[in-house]
C-alpha cells in the first residue's frame, strides 16, 4: 500500500511506525525543517521537506497514486488544501483529512473530501462513553448512535459465567456478537460456556446498554466466584498476562 | 444590489473595499485583525467586522449566504481556496473572486464557474515581459 504522511509531528511519528514494517510504500512530507530532522532520526526513513498543498513538493515526493493520503498539518485549511491537490492532481484513491475545527468536518466533506477526522470530536464521544461505563467496558457507537457496541470483561463472580450460552436467558434487546478468548475470536453457538477473563462483543441499541451492563454483571447469588465444572476445558487459555 | 463581501483587509482589500463603498454601495469587509482596517477610508460607509474567517459560522452569522458577490483576498492561499469552494458551492454566491499567490492553486478552482481567480504572480510577469518587449524595440 503507497501511504503519503503529510505534515504533523508527534501524530505522524505513530502512523509512521505503525506501517512501516508491514511492506507499505511510505512518502513522508513536511513543511517544517526541525520536524523533518526529528523524524528522520527517530523513524529512520527519508522524509521530504516541502509544503504537502504544494503542486512541486508533491510532484518531487513523487506522491502520485497513494492508496492513502493523510494530512496532519496544523491549520485545517492546509490540510484541505492538501487533500483537494491529492486527490484531484495525484490521483490518491483515498484522503483523510484531520482537523482541529469540529464545525469543518462536515463542510470538508460537502466540498468533497472523503474522510475528514477532528480529533475534538473523537475526544467528546470518548468522554461520554468513558463516563457512561465503568472502566472495563468500551463502547462504540456506529452510524449516529443507533447501535451500540459493548466490550465487556468477565470476571468469576458474575453469574453467567461458566454457564454455555444456551443456558443462560440472554437479554432479548441484545446479542453477544463474538467472544475475545485468548487473542481468539470465537463466534458463540449455544454450547460455547462463558468462561473468566472471556471479552464478550454484545449489539444493542444505545437505550439498552446500561440494563444490558447491569444484566451481564449480576453476580452469582452466593457472591463468590463460582465453582469451577467438572468437565475438562481447554486451560492452557489461563497463561494470558493480567 | 445584494451585498459585497470582501475578506481579508489587506492593502488588496482595503482598496476594493474602499472602492465599492465610494460607489455607494454596501459592503462588509472582514479580517481577524483590527488594525488592518487603518487601511480603510476615513468616510468609509461599510461594516468592518473583527473576525476569523476561516470559522464559516462566524461568516454565516455576519450574512454572507445572501451576498451578491465576495472578494476573498486573504494572505493565505490555502484558506482563500477553502473559503472560495464555500462560498461558491456551499453558499451558492454567483460571483467569487480570489486571488492566489500560487498560480499552481488555480487547478483547483478549475470548472467551478462562479469562481474567478487572479494571480498578481502571473499578471505581473506577463506585464513585466510585455515592458521588455517594448523596450527591445526602442
Amino acid at each position: 500500500m503507497k501511504i503519503v504522511i503529510a505534515g504533523g509531528d508527534s501524530k505522524a511519528e505513530y502512523i509512521i511506525k505503525s506501517y512501516k514494517s508491514r511492506k507499505n510504500e511510505l512518502v513522508i512530507i513536511n513543511p517544517s525543517k526541525s520536524v523533518v530532522e526529528r523524524l528522520k532520526k527517530a523513524c529512520q526513513v527519508k522524509v521530504y521537506h516541502g509544503e504537502p498543498w504544494s503542486r512541486i513538493a508533491l510532484e518531487q515526493s513523487n506522491a502520485f497514486d497513494a492508496d492513502v493520503f493523510i494530512a496532519l498539518c496544523e491549520r485545517d485549511t492546509d490540510n484541505y488544501a492538501a487533500c483537494l491537490m491529492a486527490k484531484k492532481m495525484f490521483n490518491a484513491k483515498k484522503t483523510i483529512c484531520v482537523v482541529d475545527n469540529p464545525s469543518n468536518v462536515e463542510y470538508f466533506k460537502k466540498l468533497g473530501l472523503d474522510a475528514v477526522i477532528s480529533s475534538t470530536y473523537l475526544l467528546a464521544q470518548s468522554i461520554m462513553s468513558e463516563s457512561s461505563m465503568e472502566s472495563l467496558t468500551k463502547t462504540l457507537s456506529i452510524d449516529d448512535n443507533r447501535i451500540a457496541v459493548i466490550e465487556k470483561v468477565i470476571l468469576s463472580k458474575y453469574a453467567i459465567c461458566y454457564k454455555a450460552i444456551k443456558d443462560i436467558r440472554f437479554p432479548k434487546y441484545a446479542s453477544i456478537s463474538a467472544i475475545y478468548r485468548n487473542y481468539q475470536i470465537i463466534i458463540p453457538s449455544g454450547s460455547i460456556v462463558i468462561q473468566p477473563k472471556d471479552t464478550l462483543l454484545m449489539v444493542t441499541a444505545p437505550a439498552n446498554a446500561k440494563n444490558l451492563m447491569k444484566y451481564v454483571e449480576t453476580e452469582r447469588p452466593d457472591g463468590k466466584p463460582a465453582p469451577k465444572p467438572a468437565e475438562p476445558v481447554a486451560d492452557k487459555n489461563k497463561k494470558k498476562k493480567d | 444590489m445584494k451585498r459585497t463581501f470582501v475578506i481579508g483587509c489587506g492593502k488588496l482589500g482595503a482598496s476594493i473595499a474602499n472602492e465599492i463603498s465610494r460607489r455607494g454601495l454596501e459592503v462588509i469587509v472582514v479580517d481577524p485583525d483590527e488594525s488592518s482596517f487603518a487601511m480603510l477610508d476615513d468616510d468609509f460607509s461599510g461594516d468592518a467586522k473583527v473576525e476569523d474567517a476561516s470559522d464559516l459560522e462566524t461568516l454565516i452569522d455576519l450574512g454572507i449566504e445572501s451576498a451578491g458577490q465576495v472578494y476573498i483576498t486573504t494572505g493565505n492561499d490555502n484558506l482563500s481556496l477553502f473559503l472560495a469552494h464555500a462560498c461558491a458551492i456551499e453558499f451558492e454566491i454567483p460571483y467569487v473572486y480570489v486571488r492566489f499567490d500560487d498560480p499552481t492553486l488555480g487547478i483547483l478552482v478549475q470548472g467551478q464557474s462562479n469562481i474567478k481567480a487572479v494571480y498578481p504572480f502571473q499578471l505581473t510577469r506577463d506585464r513585466l515581459a510585455l515592458l521588455r518587449e517594448g523596450s527591445d524595440v526602442q
